[in-house]
């Protein structure tokens, strides 16, 4: 019935803000185009942001990196309350971000040692092992007599999850544990959260960093053959990165590993099932798949709103921006504006620009998992395509998306399939 | 001015006037030349930039840094001795470079 509730919100609630509820994500494309067509840099005093819509306009501040910084990309949206304050001082978590929230100088070094232990080479000769986890995980949703199954529970979840940690080093068994901790990650920071909800989240927060800390400590005796032993050693060649620093790169890798991966391979199934015909294009010939990918990251990216500083008086889209404003630029408002993609609405994997959407960011921060997520999601297509073409959505099935400034995650993708 | 030949895997080339201190990328973004992708804007983060250098201009370009040689393992169509990252090569004074863009960049 959230339908109901969207519509009755857009006409009821602040036509002022063209329908845009900042955390509400079932569908926020409409009041994406109202914003792109009236006020396409808009104050929203709800989360004290200046809200950016259009393509060209987020496009150029990614790339302004002197003007606009990343400083604020890992704040909390909601600040912490008192309890969750002192669990977190007491429980020693000194951790901000690992490299999206970091500037430069010290974001140039710390993304240089990060990019050379996270190389093509590292994660390319896991393809096999991830192959054979699809399959596994395929096998076992579809040997379900009941014929229906979750893709996110049953593929998403896991996949990108036990990929992550393997490159990391850190324990495989304990998908759950890391998952959580990651939840809890985004709800603290993205989430609108009261000062009792935000208790619970601390404690993990405190854990999550702990077992951070814990990998470099344990690097240093072990010498592992791992991202996180690559760095230990990288620092005792000479390469200027801290204990702390490197810990952080794995409170980095430790969500954004897996988390928005997770989505990407979640949606791709969604919105691939929920165009029949063109997942049957893809079923025929899988070399359509990198297209298919590159436009679901485009039509439906796991983040969709991103944030920058302005470091001094400036402006965006000829609107004057004071110094010290927070923004918020909606990627997932600019990959579907018509001055950039021909009707942007529509998901169509044959689309020749699909890969000019900014889901990825732009510019000194791009995603460094890019090319992780991308591989990661074409095999499970690939696999997907061939074990279960005839995989469709569940009839009725009522996808939601969780409550959140950034990401727009699914909480379930239901399917069923033929015998 | 400086000039920058981009020749496509048909053999289809396009001769573009460069300014020095830009990259190879750039130059070939800013005129639209079909062939270089250019996803991550010169981040050493996609792999998608990638031309084979024309030998004669191969010994005049400063050597692959580690992390350019890295990415060549990611490139979509295999890496060659004379691979490399488009984003990563400036122009300079003088400079008449050749390169040939790859079938596929992704």
């Amino acid at each position: 019935m959230t339908s109901t509730r969207t519509l009755a919100g857009t006409a009821s609630a602040c036509p002022v803000h063209h329908g845009y509820e900042p955390f509400d994500q079932d569908d926020p494309f409409p009041s994406y185009a109202a914003l792109r067509a009236q006020e396409p840099v808009m104050f929203d005093e709800r989360i004290g942001y200046w809200v950016v819509s259009r393509y060209d306009d987020i496009k150029a501040v990614f790339e302004d990196w002197e003007t606009f910084s990343s400083e604020n990309a890992q704040a909390p949206v909601r600040e912490r309350g008192p309890q969750a304050r002192q669990i977190m001082e007491e429980g020693g978590f000194t951790a901000y971000s690992g490299l999206s929230a970091r500037v430069p100088p010290e974001h140039t070094r710390i993304r240089k040692v990060a990019a050379k232990a996270f190389t093509p080479r590292r994660f390319k000769v896991l393809e096999p092992e991830i192959r054979a986890n699809v399959v596994r995980l395929i096998e076992a949703m579809l040997a379900r007599p009941e014929r229906r199954g979750d893709l996110v529970r049953d593929l998403a979840h896991d996949l990108p999850t036990i990929t992550i940690l393997t490159l990391i080093g850190a324990d495989v068994d304990k998908i759950g544990t890391f998952k959580r901790w990651s939840d809890s990650r985004s709800a603290m920071t993205w989430g609108d959260l009261s000062d009792d909800e935000q208790v619970p989240h601390a404690r993990n927060l405190v854990d999550y960093w702990a077992e951070c800390r814990r990998l470099v400590a344990e690097a240093h005796e072990t010498a592992p053959d791992s991202l996180v032993g690559d760095m230990v050693r990288m620092q005792a060649e000479g390469d200027p990165i801290s204990d702390h620093e490197i810990a952080s790169v794995c409170y980095s890798l430790l969500f954004a590993g897996h988390e928005t991966t997770t989505t990407l391979i979640s949606n791709a199934l969604r919105v691939l099932l929920s165009h029949p015909e063109q997942w049957q294009c893809v079923v025929e010939d899988t070399g359509r798949i990198p297209a298919a990918v590159d436009e679901v990251l485009r039509y439906s990216p796991s983040i969709v709103g991103w944030r920058r500083r302005a470091l001094r008086d400036t402006e965006i889209g000829g609107v004057a921006i004071p110094k010290g404003a927070d923004i918020l630029l909606l990627m997932g408002s600019a990959n579907r504006d018509e001055s950039r993609f021909e009707h942007g609405e529509a998901f169509d994997i044959s689309r020749p620009n699909a890969r000019e959407h900014l889901s990825f960011g732009f510019g000194i921060h791009y995603c460094l998992g890019n090319m992780l997520a991308k591989l990661q999601t074409r095999i499970a297509l690939e696999e997907v395509a061939r074990l279960a073409p005839g995989l469709r959505l569940a009839d009725h099935a009522d996808i939601h998306f969780g409550h959140n400034l950034s990401f727009r995650a699914p909480a379930a993708v239901p399917v069923t399939w033929e015998d | 001015m400086p000039k920058v030949t981009y020749t496509d895997h048909t053999g289809e080339s396009r001769i573009v006037e460069a300014n020095v201190g830009d990259s190879v990328m750039e130059t070939a973004v800013r005129s639209g030349v079909p062939g270089i992708v250019a996803e991550c804007g010169g981040s050493l983060s996609c792999a998608t930039c990638h031309v084979y250098v024309d030998e004669a201009g191969l010994a005049s370009l400063p050597p692959r840094a580690e992390m350019e040689d890295e990415m060549l393992w990611g490139t979509a169509e295999d890496r060659r001795d004379n691979s490399r990252l488009s984003c990563q090569l400036r122009v300079t004074d003088g400079c008449d470079l050749r390169v040939t863009t790859p079938a596929t960049q992704v």
